[in-house]
């Protein structure tokens, strides 16, 4: 059990963090939108690239933290490991909320349609049901050894849906753009562009690093309040 | 093209209102449960 003192450290770390993050937020949206070239023949909105993949992998490693955190929480049964998933698992569903509303706005110019129910999309949505699901799990178990045992379960069980998720546009015939940096060979971008995209990803890694320090810092002063209670 | 300028205008947004949302949210439960 971490004490208060750890708790707010943690929390007051993950806000350094998330200011730094947003900071590289606003430098990535100044780099995408002013310092990016437009593609040729998808236009403006082609530079939702520089958020949407990148919010879709932080995403990933949110939940893929979540099934690991998960799996060492059932074999060594340290509660610290049962908060970093909880905490991992809300900041995935985040950014997958990000991902599910700018995935359309670039589909509606891009597909004409706003949404299509084929592979990629739909693992998607399964996977947040999935995770909306674990915290529903959570809220109804009221002692904090079964919910932590009963959440590392579905957590652990969860973690197949992400690399599937990965692996839908190879498998199925999906509509969904197939990876254009992070594919065997060379990423098929030219170098002003890749450079804004890479950006993207390391942003939306510090931004999750922030955000689920705080997160845990919070869950961490839950659980020692809960065990005051008791 | 200027639609296609609007829609990247609507998911930039959507994703800067999300994160600064998200971060006032957990800036303000961080305060609470001192």
């Amino acid at each position: 059990m971490p004490d208060a003192a750890s708790a707010g450290r943690q929390i007051r770390r993950g806000r350094v963090v998330t200011v730094i993050a947003l900071l590289g937020l606003a430098a990535l949206y100044v780099m995408a939108l002013q310092f990016t070239p437009p593609e040729r023949t998808m236009g403006l909105v082609q530079k939702l690239y520089y958020v949407h993949p990148p919010a879709a992998y932080a995403m990933q490693l949110a939940f893929l933290t979540t099934g690991f955190c998960s799996l060492l929480y059932l074999l060594l049964r340290d509660e610290r490991f049962d908060l970093f998933a909880e905490a991992s698992a809300e900041v995935g569903m985040v950014m997958g909320v990000i991902v599910v509303i700018t995935g359309p706005i670039w589909g509606r110019p891009a597909w004409g349609v706003w949404w299509a129910w084929e592979p990629r999309l739909t693992f998607t949505v399964l996977e947040l049901l999935v995770f909306g699901g674990y915290f529903a799990l959570r809220g109804a178990i009221r002692d904090p050894a079964e919910r932590a045992k009963f959440a590392a379960v579905l957590g652990l069980m969860a973690l197949v849906l992400v690399p599937f998720n990965h692996l839908t546009v190879y498998y199925f015939a999906s509509q969904h753009p197939e990876p254009v940096a992070l594919r065997a060979g060379k990423p098929a971008l030219p170098f002003e562009m890749l450079r804004t995209f890479l950006t993207g990803f390391g942003v939306f890694t510090v931004l999750y690093v922030g955000l689920a320090m705080q997160r845990y810092g919070i869950g961490a002063r839950r659980a020692i309040q809960e065990a005051t209670d008791a | 093209m200027p639609e296609s300028g609007n829609y990247m205008i609507a998911g930039y947004l959507v994703v800067a209102v999300i994160v600064v949302g998200y971060v006032v949210n957990l800036w303000r439960r961080g305060n609470e449960s001192r």
